[in-house]
């Protein structure tokens, strides 16, 4: 038994990682949340001032980011700084076919997905040789030479300048609520198949190898590829949400590929709550929402910026979802008690029990062990 | 070290059991309150001038302007001591009385050198400020995408600091003004004085121009206007350190090795000191001199470092222009130093503005698009007239020979001689002319 | 020969520049095992303080003030590290580069109103003021100071670190803090030592290139990159590897600016990711536990 690569069966009904079952209300639940939620969207849509529509639509394609990345980050325990690298490809994709003439904007649209799996592909292949923070600085190398690139070959992309064009996009999507409903379609989808990944095997998988690597090489499971997959299906998502920026700003510029911007999706990720599955949307909803208030009513946004970062990231370390999610006096109780670390150790028996598991798990290092609360 | 073999169960189950439904209920609820903060104000219809409290009487209330620049970072000098100048130009206004009985009220923010958060602090001065004009920012790529948002609502924008030529796109944008010289006409000039200083010598130069296109643009057109001059002259050496590089010592050297007879260099600001001081310590000046936008700024920063006989371009230099003399002691007296060229030039352009509402006789854009389209305004700097094909402001470039002795009266090397170019022989052609 | 030599003088000088910048923070990450993002901050402090104690003059101030700036940043480093760092021991990577830039901001926009937005100039001090010629090649005699003292860190760290008991309790610290504790060493203390230790070279770095390098805003941010890529370059930790990556760093930038000028910009990421391919771990480093 030891060494098969047996992946999990594909479970005939949904099973959480606690092993509980999900009945039939719980379902009809999961079902009707996204639709109550992308209705309500739907209905802000019309019924939004024009400048709370467009920031909405900025979001969502902030959302999608966000939730990509964590795809890496959350599930997958990558902590990747290069991922504006897809982000501004799939914004140049739209940008640059539309200033060489290559292709209208909705070839060029669809393609910007492929445009970013190619690229992660390529990016994955080198990256994933290394591990933890060489692994975060060489993502950030990528992201800078791209950047750095677009730079320098001005004659090609106009350089720092950018591109800026409405015409770049259709001018129905140029009208505030349509390209808002546009995005909203595109963001919707684009979450929902997240969603179906991040619970599917493949999911399951991701996280098992998130919480403890050589465990889960030892079973069988080819970490590597699932990485590389995770990297790449993160890079497609990344560029379309570059894309979706376009379509909101209709304009592309080099700053959308440095490393500032990749940090942004981790920002949120973590503001939000990386270990709930819809909390980088929420940060990004509270960072862009939070940041232009700042900068509306004061010029030291950073210090503003920079101190609740802090304060966030040293006593809030579940992200602001955490807030939402746990209840108070329970965390209390815990935080008196001094059980505050994870159950990492439960966490990923649970997980690798639908997998034959030949070897007892090794003790984890206090350093790695993070809180995972069930999927959702 | 922890080695709890709990069952999942011991896991305080005091959470929800969905997440996504929870989480999905908080950003709903977000959202619906950023919405009902949003919408309780003006709706867009609303005109500009008319004050927040709705009372939108022909005199008393306010009207506001927004400034969306550069506040920090490496180019925050240029977009403070700017604002300064929008600032001051408004409150010299409110003190006569306000604009047609109305008292101005500025908002600025800081762009962070991102075009997408100035787009969006533009639009939000637009809509929830109900900002009748919009003054711009410093870098070229946040106009260009400030410029996006105010023909998109229809509001008067005036660039006073970027100055990229592509903005004005042609004179296709009504609603925008130049009030800086552009990327051509700055260039254009340097070529015009250096022609007349050096004519019929051979000449080696070198140039060096930060990585973007401002750089290239700029380079490409002095290179261009020497062919079009006629200047004898052979390229020895051409470099680009990227923007903002603070160690430059190797695009330096292969300059200060290549022995120029001149360097042209496009950078500014602080990058343009950073480059003077390593070049003094390489001993450039010594038989070579440099042409860049030496301004009062750098000028001041560099003391005595600043290079003797070295050649500056300065588009409002305030000690060249007699008719700025008050309005520099004015400043003075108010920022504690003397205003750069940015400061007089948002000056100007501010009045720009105003000089059309009054002549229009009303705030909105297309009117005030109208009056100033051609229109003669007078200002700090004296009578500017406003092209009509492309809304550039017909304002002369300033081109000068760096003092070896700091001006008695501002204790700085300011220019020995200043040569101004005026705007006929360094603006481009009408495009369509 | 005169193009080699202008070429030696030019990578030895880029590569001195860029080891004093990443030394303390190669300290830091080695002795603690932190990411420290405020780095860029206490480089730019240092380069700030330097400007106010000097003023435009130079000379025998000089030389003063550069020890002061030192010693003000490692004051600085101590309070940062009770404060702030302390927490961020046993947290994850991201999280101390979420933190420690949250600081790198706070910093930042305190610079502005404690320095204004404008740039700054210090001259060399008057015995490097100048320049001279080897081999018919120009070198600017500031180098000089920036070369030997890139030499004299790197000589003193390593030093420290393998010849003095302060160095072996660091090291101790690193692989067992409990067992150290239990020696009666008190860690704590230790660590704030550590910490302040490598902000004081972040502000010697920044006080020593100030004359230059430009000191305007905005260089904590610019030299956090490069910082961060000679230091990995060698292998995190690794104070020989740094020094190491500096040199290669400087060595493609000289050449990079001769042959590719147009390309010269990507050079150092086209270094990090060749470089991180060959060794996942960096020239010198050890993988990470």
């Amino acid at each position: 038994m030891a060494g098969e690569a047996v992946l999990p069966r594909r479970p005939t009904r949904l099973v959480r990682s606690n092993g509980s079952g999900v009945g039939r209300l719980a379902t009809a639940r999961l079902i009707a949340t996204p639709i109550v939620v992308i209705g309500l969207l739907a209905l802000l849509g019309r019924t939004l001032s024009i400048n709370n529509v467009l920031t909405l639509e900025e979001v969502l394609g902030l959302a999608v980011f966000a939730m990509a990345t964590n795809l890496l980050l959350g599930y997958g325990g990558l902590v990747s700084f290069g991922q504006a690298a897809f982000y501004g490809s799939g914004a140049y994709m739209i940008g640059l076919s539309w200033l060489h003439h290559w292709m209208s904007f909705w070839p060029a649209f669809v393609l910007t997905p492929v445009v970013g799996a190619v690229a992660a592909l390529l990016m994955g292949l080198i990256a994933l040789r290394t591990r933890r923070l060489y692994f975060a600085l060489l993502t950030l190398a990528f992201s800078e030479l791209f950047y750095q690139l677009v730079n320098v070959r001005y004659s090609f992309t106009k350089g720092a300048t950018g591109i800026f064009a409405v015409s770049m996009i259709p001018a129905s999507l140029a009208q505030p609520r349509t390209g808002y409903y546009f995005t909203l379609g595109v963001a919707s989808a684009a979450i929902l198949l997240l969603w179906k990944i991040t619970v599917s095997p493949f999911g399951l998988v991701l996280r098992a190898t998130r919480e403890n690597r050589e465990r889960a090489e030892a079973i069988g499971v080819n970490v590597f590829r699932h990485q590389l997959l995770a990297f790449v299906i993160s890079g497609a998502f990344c560029s379309l949400a570059g894309a979706l920026f376009a379509v909101y700003g209709q304009s592309t510029y080099p700053d959308l590929l440095n490393w500032t911007t990749s940090g942004q999706p981790l920002f949120m990720a973590v503001i939000g709550g990386m270990f709930v599955f819809l909390g980088p949307a929420l940060g990004a909803l509270l960072y862009q929402v939070g940041f232009q208030y700042i900068t509306q009513h004061t010029h030291d946004w950073q210090l503003v910026l920079g101190g609740a970062l802090l304060l966030v990231v040293l006593f809030r370390p579940d992200g602001l979802s955490g807030l939402v999610l746990s209840n108070p006096f329970a965390s209390l109780r815990r935080r008196i008690r001094g059980a505050d670390s994870g159950v990492t150790e439960a966490e990923a028996t649970s997980i690798l029990e639908q997998v034959p598991a030949t070897v007892t798990p090794r003790s984890v290092d206090q350093r790695e062990q993070m809180e995972v609360p069930p999927d959702g | 070290m922890n080695h709890r073999n709990s069952t999942p169960s011991d896991e305080p189950r005091s959470r929800p059991k969905s997440g996504i439904t929870t989480i999905s209920l908080a950003l709903a609820a977000v959202a619906l309150a950023a919405s009902a903060c949003g919408s309780s104000s003006k709706s867009a219809s609303t005109p500009p001038g008319s004050s927040p409290s709705g009372s939108s009487s022909s005199s008393g209330g306010t009207v506001v302007v927004g400034d969306a620049t550069t506040l920090s970072g490496a180019i925050a000098q240029l977009g403070q001591t700017g604002l300064q100048g929008v600032e001051l130009a408004i409150s010299d206004l409110n003190a006569k009385g306000g604009l047609m009985g109305k008292t101005i009220k500025l908002v600025s923010a800081d762009d962070g050198v991102t075009p997408a958060t100035g787009a969006s602090e533009v639009r939000n001065m637009i809509t929830a400020d109900h900002a009748a004009a919009i003054f711009g920012p410093v870098a070229s790529s946040v106009a260009a995408a400030e410029e996006q948002v105010t023909n998109q609502f229809g509001v008067p924008m005036f660039f006073y600091t970027s100055n990229d030529i592509s903005l004005m796109r042609g004179g296709a944008n009504k609603y925008a003004f130049q009030f800086v010289p552009n990327t051509l006409m700055e260039p254009n000039a340097v070529a015009d004085f250096f022609a007349k200083q050096e004519a019929g010598k051979q000449l080696t130069i070198a140039t060096i121009a930060p990585d973007y296109s401002f750089g290239h643009d700029t380079v490409d057109g002095f290179v261009s206007a020497l062919n079009r001059l006629h200047v004898n002259y052979k390229l020895v050496a051409q470099e680009y350190p990227p923007l903002t590089a603070t160690n430059i010592s190797s695009y330096l050297s292969a300059i200060v090795n290549a022995n120029p007879d001149y360097v042209f260099n496009a950078q500014f600001g602080g990058d343009l000191v950073n480059f003077t001081q390593q070049a003094q310590s390489f001993g450039l000046f010594q038989k070579t001199k440099v042409i860049a936008m030496y301004d009062y700024d750098v000028l001041k920063t560099l003391g005595s470092a600043a290079p003797a006989g070295s050649i500056g371009f300065d588009r409002a230099p305030f000690w060249a222009i007699p008719q700025v003399a008050s309005f520099a002691a004015e400043y003075k007296a108010k920022y504690g130093d003397y205003p750069s060229e940015w400061a007089i030039m948002g000056y100007s352009a501010v009045q720009g503005w105003a000089y059309a509402v009054q002549k229009a006789g009303s705030f909105d854009a297309s009117a005030v698009s109208r009056a100033l389209t051609g229109a003669t305004v007078p200002t700090i700097r004296g009578d500017i007239t406003i092209r009509a094909c492309d809304h550039q402001a017909e304002i002369p470039e300033y081109v000068g020979v760096i003092a070896s002795q700091p001006d008695p009266t501002y204790g700085v090397r300011l220019y020995s001689s200043t040569f101004t170019a005026p705007f006929s022989d360094i603006a481009p052609a009408c495009p369509g002319a | 020969m005169h193009g080699a030599v202008v070429d030696i003088v030019s990578t030895l000088s880029t590569a001195g520049y860029l080891f004093i910048v990443s030394a303390g923070l190669t300290l830091i990450f080695g002795a603690v095992r932190v990411i420290n993002l405020a780095h860029g901050s206490f480089y730019m402090y240092g380069a700030f303080l330097l400007t106010t104690i000097v003023g435009l003059s130079s000379g025998t101030k000089f030389w003063l003030a550069v020890p002061v700036c030192a010693l003000a940043l490692a004051a600085l480093g101590a309070l940062v590290e009770v404060t702030v760092m302390r927490r961020l021991y046993e947290r994850e990577h991201l999280t101390q580069l979420l933190a420690t830039f949250g600081l790198l901001l706070i910093f930042g926009d305190l610079a502005l109103h404690l320095w204004g937005t404008g740039a700054r100039t210090v001259a060399p001090p008057v015995p490097f003021h100048g320049r001279f010629t080897l081999a018919g090649a120009t070198v600017p005699a500031y180098d000089i100071v920036v070369i030997g003292v890139a030499a004299l860190v790197g000589a003193g760290l390593w030093l420290l670190l393998t010849r003095s008991m302060f160095g072996w309790r660091i090291r101790a610290a690193v692989s067992d803090p409990e067992t150290l504790a239990c020696a009666g060493v008190n860690t704590k203390l230790l660590m704030t030592m550590v910490f302040a230790l490598g902000a004081g070279l972040a502000g010697l770095a920044g006080a020593i290139v100030s004359p230059q390098s430009s000191v305007a805003p905005g260089i904590d941010q610019a030299i956090i990159v490069s910082a961060f890529i000679v230091t990995v370059i060698g292998g995190l930790g690794s104070i020989l590897g740094s020094a190491l990556g500096a040199l290669l760093i400087g060595l493609a930038e000289t050449l990079g600016t001769r042959y590719v000028p147009d390309w010269a910009s990507t050079v150092i990421y086209v270094v990090l990711i060749v470089v991180l391919v060959a060794r996942p771990s960096g020239l010198l480093g050890a993988p990470e536990r």
